[in-house]
């Protein structure tokens, strides 16, 4: 069972030396008690310590690192089965899986298609973290082959290596061991070999068998020759059993602590045609696949599937939010009002749609406020005179109208004077105290 | 439980308007009603206050101690505001509440100062950014907050805690975590971590004769779990015979048929 | 240690609700575990699949939806068999040549293009107002008489407009989609209100509001979550009807499916991108539990078809 932090501060040596990041052991154990920092990053703890909070202050899913230097990708480390319960912490990671038969040209597009996959979307930098060398012809020397090819043409990139001969992988694993790739895969039959490489090259180990049963068998057999770091892959090739089979594995890991299956999960939903593949891929996204491994990247593809990591992975505690921006409804002139509110997306989304209404074109400032409401946020003091004309100052809205007058909301006529002072020049109105008294307040002054 | 009346409100028409205009009268009316109905601190909220922070802070404080003998709850998040009042205020009928500190830096110096002047103070278990999700988190930002207070010489026991009180209508499960966190902030420390809410919050945007039953029946799950102050209406009969009832089946005061006169 | 397969107790059921008559009618809901946990529950009914129609030609679609529909969205009447001849479970029709800053059609010609259409299909029928809240009680009480005896789904009731539309659905024998503004409170809400007014909840379609990949599809996508386990494992009667996701509406207005080859070259080519984008955020809704979704792109609606005979198994 989880400890709480009060139990596990029993266990740490209390001297506040900060070492592990933290101000206090108070503060580090909590942290440690809500599954957001690791033992490991305390330099003194007592073995007694280690081995009581070991266990249970393990993440329920264990976090690994593939690849090495800053485009290392962390997976797993996940604590709930839906998203508003807390968050999903560490975003799936997309590989594309380039055969050892696609050698030469082949291999080098899509190489190539790995280091422009980066996009920006809402001030985040996305792309396909990893490439997935394939053993297709059993031929170790070939796949070795395509291994130097990657190596060489994206350095940097997470790798992972997959065949089910050791010997392949030995060969493919000689050209890339500092760069901690994942082995994909051990089974039932080449466990100990597969297990033996990882030990030596401190990678990390995908297992794959048939079945939650075979695959928990197997996750024991492995940990017990002694690797750690775990990936697993039970087989599951069509959306339902994706959905049915991953489901399982997390709520085994998170509501049993069963330890057999608290790692992360890789998916392969190849498909000949691209779109059925991004479908397959999606449902991966959001059901709990950690890793996904994709026969294609084209861009398109790619925008769909990151968007949508992007959207599932996104913190559903962080109030939802309106971009500080100008806004323009209707067919705003300029000589068309003003008004301020805050970004709250409600209050936003409700004086919009009354000035919308109204059907008088106007500009509506929405200023950011972490998004709360107008009244609250006037209290917090990030609605104050010297903010609001910060930000009209420097919105650059004075370029748009031709007149200076600012509507600012009811509630907070008390900042009018003020603000009149703050901003040299323009003129302050104080409009309506609730939105729905917008449409009649901004028809009087048309 | 220590209650902080919460009626000198900026966020009160009538409040606002008294403090624009340096009027005692209202001010000095509602600080004297809620002494007499149980307040133990009268809470004093004067907005942001950009202006004139300081000067406003000041008066507010001495008008309403020259009509109530009880410590006050400073409210604004102006820092030279908070200072003056700090300054202005009559220790002998107990040290004043700073209210209040966070996990966001620009809250910090008002930690600094309940050092200084050896003020109790709130301290929201919010951080920049995002809403604590559950107890936990509230935790492990109560322990950075405690940290910090140690840093500048504020003794535990002038800390309350506060776990965030979020409306209910929108956020359901937030009302159950900030339950669990009043419990749990007990055990941070021995003797244990103060605790205090600001109630009504929990039923923003309910409809009006739904508030006030969420608001007692929540008050009343807070103090079975340890709360030590809660900052209410004192005005609100029902909501004091909550509170007198909640203590009285606790053990904490002794039946009588006529306790609620009490 | 042998793995114990972890299952939930579910509690509640959604309600199968029947649109249509005769041997094209479709049933959705019925559920009794979350979404495809085949392996914990029973799922009577596969999602349902609707493309969309409007009253008017699709002038303001983009081009790439606009070229999939063709000449078809030239006749309302042409347009709901084009759709029944692709595939589609349902036709959805919007009506919103009605919305007055539109054609401002009167709620008689609504209601003359709802019977056309209904004449020339036999898959069932979702009619839908402009949005408008006030405009869509008239249009739709209209509407919903011409095609009485279709058992079609008629919406949306919102907040302003519930009891009008309501009302004109209970009395010509439809099933009612009754939009909340995303928000699980004011979904569980609306339904009470509906209740309270006399109006079977198991003929409500819940719309908790959807929204585009890219364009805040999380917060529908934990909304529905949210929704679904509080049917299930709570057994909330005011949360077990079907819910129901306008797909198409929100997609179709957005950058990534407008946007030309030449203006984002990082974004790839838009006819793959834009169909891409509906059947992206289809798939979230359906792994999230809608029951019934309204698509525009005929292409996509095959893809999402796929998906869940893959889904179901």
């Amino acid at each position: 069972m989880a400890l709480s932090g009060v139990e596990i501060f029993k266990h740490l040596p209390k001297t506040n030396c900060k070492k592990c990041g933290h101000p206090t052991c108070l503060a580090f154990a909590m942290k440690l008690a809500a599954k957001q920092a690791s033992l490991d990053a305390c330099p003194d703890a007592s073995e007694d310590a280690k081995k009581v909070l070991g266990e249970a202050a393990a993440p329920p899913i264990r976090g690994i690192t593939i690849g090495a230097g800053d485009k290392a990708v962390k997976t797993g480390d996940e604590i709930c089965l839906f998203r508003h319960e807390k968050k999903f912490f560490n975003p799936t990671v997309f590989a594309v899986a380039i055969k050892d038969t696609e050698a030469g040209e082949a291999a080098a597009r899509k190489i190539e298609a790995v280091k422009t996959s980066e996009i920006d979307r809402v001030g985040q930098k996305l792309r396909v973290d990893a490439i997935a060398v394939i053993d297709e012809s059993g031929d170790a020397a070939k796949f070795a082959s395509v291994v130097k090819q990657v190596v060489d043409g994206a350095p940097g990139v997470a790798i992972i290596l997959a065949s089910k001969n050791p010997a392949v992988i030995e060969a493919g694993i000689a050209l890339c061991a500092d760069k901690k790739p994942l082995i994909y895969a051990a089974t039932a039959e080449n466990a100990e070999a597969m297990a033996k490489i990882a030990k030596e090259k401190k990678a990390s180990l995908a297992l794959s068998a048939d079945g939650l049963d075979a695959l928990t068998a197997l996750s024991e057999k492995v940990k017990g020759l002694g690797v750690d770091d775990l990936v697993l892959d039970p087989g599951a090739r069509k959306a339902k059993d994706m959905v049915e089979q991953y489901t399982i594995i997390r709520r085994a890991a998170i509501k049993k602590n069963f330890k057999p299956l608290g790692y992360p999960v890789i998916a392969f939903p190849g498909r000949g045609d691209s779109v059925s593949e991004a479908m397959a891929a999606s449902i991966g996204v959001m059901k709990y696949a950690s890793i996904i491994v994709l026969n294609t990247i084209e861009k398109w593809k790619m925008l769909a599937l990151l968007s949508l990591r992007q959207n599932i992975y996104t913190d559903p505690q962080v109030p939802m939010q309106v971009a500080q921006n100008i806004y323009k409804v209707g067919d705003a002139k300029e000589n068309s009002p003003l008004m301020i509110t805050t970004n709250f997306s409600l209050s936003y989304f409700i004086v919009r749609g009354e000035v919308e209404n109204s059907k008088v074109p106007s500009w509506l400032a929405v200023m950011d406020n972490e998004g709360l409401s107008v009244l609250t946020a006037w209290a917090a003091g990030k609605f104050t005179a010297s903010r609001i004309a910060q930000f009209i100052a420097e919105s650059g809205v004075e370029k748009s109208i031709n007149h200076k007058e600012l509507i600012i909301p009811g509630y907070v006529a008390i900042l009018s004077g003020t603000l009149e002072e703050k901003l040299p020049g323009w003129k302050i109105t104080v409009g309506p105290r609730e939105a729905n008294g917008l449409p009649s307040f901004l028809k009087a002054r048309a | 439980m220590l209650i902080i009346g919460e009626k000198i409100s900026v966020i009160a028409k009538k409040v606002r308007e008294a403090l624009q205009k340096h009027e005692p009268k209202p001010l000095q009316e509602l600080a004297v009603a809620q002494a007499k109905a149980g307040a133990h601190f009268i809470d004093v909220s004067i907005g942001p206050a950009e202006e004139n922070g300081p000067e406003l802070m000041d008066w507010a404080v001495k008008v309403v101690h020259e009509v109530v003998h009880k410590p006050l709850c400073l409210d604004t998040t102006n820092i030279k505001a908070m200072e003056a009042g700090l300054k202005a205020h009559n220790n002998t009928w107990g040290a004043p509440i700073i209210n209040s500190t966070s996990n966001e830096p620009e809250r910090f110096p008002m930690m600094e100062l309940a050092g200084k002047y050896n003020a109790k103070i709130i301290a929201l278990t919010l951080g920049k950014g995002s809403i604590p999700a559950d107890a936990e988190d509230r935790c492990v930002i109560a322990a950075e907050i405690m940290a910090r207070g140690m840093e500048y010489g504020v003794p535990m026991e002038n800390i309350f805690l506060d776990p965030l009180i979020l409306q209910i209508c929108t956020m359901q499960d937030q009302g159950r975590q900030a339950i669990r966190a009043i419990k749990m902030f007990q055990q941070l420390n021995d003797p244990p971590m103060q605790s205090v809410v600001g109630l009504s919050n929990i039923s923003n945007g309910a409809p009006k004769h739904v508030r006030p039953v969420i608001n007692r029946n929540f008050l009343a799950m807070l103090i079975y779990e340890g709360l030590s102050a809660a900052i209410i209406d004192p005005l609100d009969k029902d909501m004091m015979d909550t509170v007198k009832t909640v203590e009285m089946i606790m053990g904490k005061t002794m039946y009588a048929h006529s306790y609620l006169d009490m | 240690m042998a793995l114990v397969i972890p299952k939930e107790t579910y509690s509640g059921k959604i309600y199968n609700v029947q649109l249509g008559a005769g041997a094209k009618a479709v049933t959705i809901g019925g559920a009794s575990a979350l979404p495809f946990l085949a392996f914990e529950g029973a799922f009577p009914n596969k999602p349902a699949v609707a493309l969309e129609i409007m009253d008017i030609a699709p002038d303001d679609w983009p081009e790439t939806v606009k070229k999939a529909v063709g000449g078809a969205g030239a006749s309302p009447a042409k347009w709901a068999k084009f759709c029944q001849d692709n595939g589609a479970d349902m036709v959805a029709l919007r009506l919103m040549g009605t919305h007055p800053d539109q054609q401002n059609k009167s709620a008689e010609e609504a209601a003359k293009v709802a019977a056309e259409v209904a004449a020339a299909v036999d898959i069932p029928l979702i009619i839908l107002g402009s949005g408008h809240a006030e405009k869509d009680t008239q249009v739709l009480q209209a509407a919903a008489a011409a095609t009485r005896g279709k058992n079609c789904a008629i919406g949306k009731a919102v907040e302003e407009n519930y009891k009008t539309v309501a009302a004109a659905a209970m009395a010509n024998d439809h099933k009612l989609i009754a939009m909340s503004q995303l928000d699980v409170n004011l979904a569980k809400q609306l339904n009470i209100l509906l209740t309270q007014m006399g109006f079977a909840k198991e003929r409500i379609i819940m719309d908790p509001m959807s929204s585009a990949l890219g364009y805040g599809l999380e917060y529908t996508y934990s909304v529905i979550e949210r929704i679904r386990q509080a049917a299930l494992l709570q057994n909330d009667p005011m949360m077990q009807t079907p819910v129901m996701c306008d797909i198409g509406a929100n997609v179709w207005k957005v950058k990534e499916v407008m946007a030309p080859d030449a203006d984002v070259p990082e974004w790839g080519g838009l006819e793959d991108r834009a169909l891409a984008w509906e059947v992206i955020t289809a798939s979230g809704m359906l792994t999230a539990g809608a029951d019934m979704l309204i698509m525009r792109h005929p292409g996509a609606a095959g893809k999402i078809k796929e998906l869940i005979a893959e889904l179901m198994g």
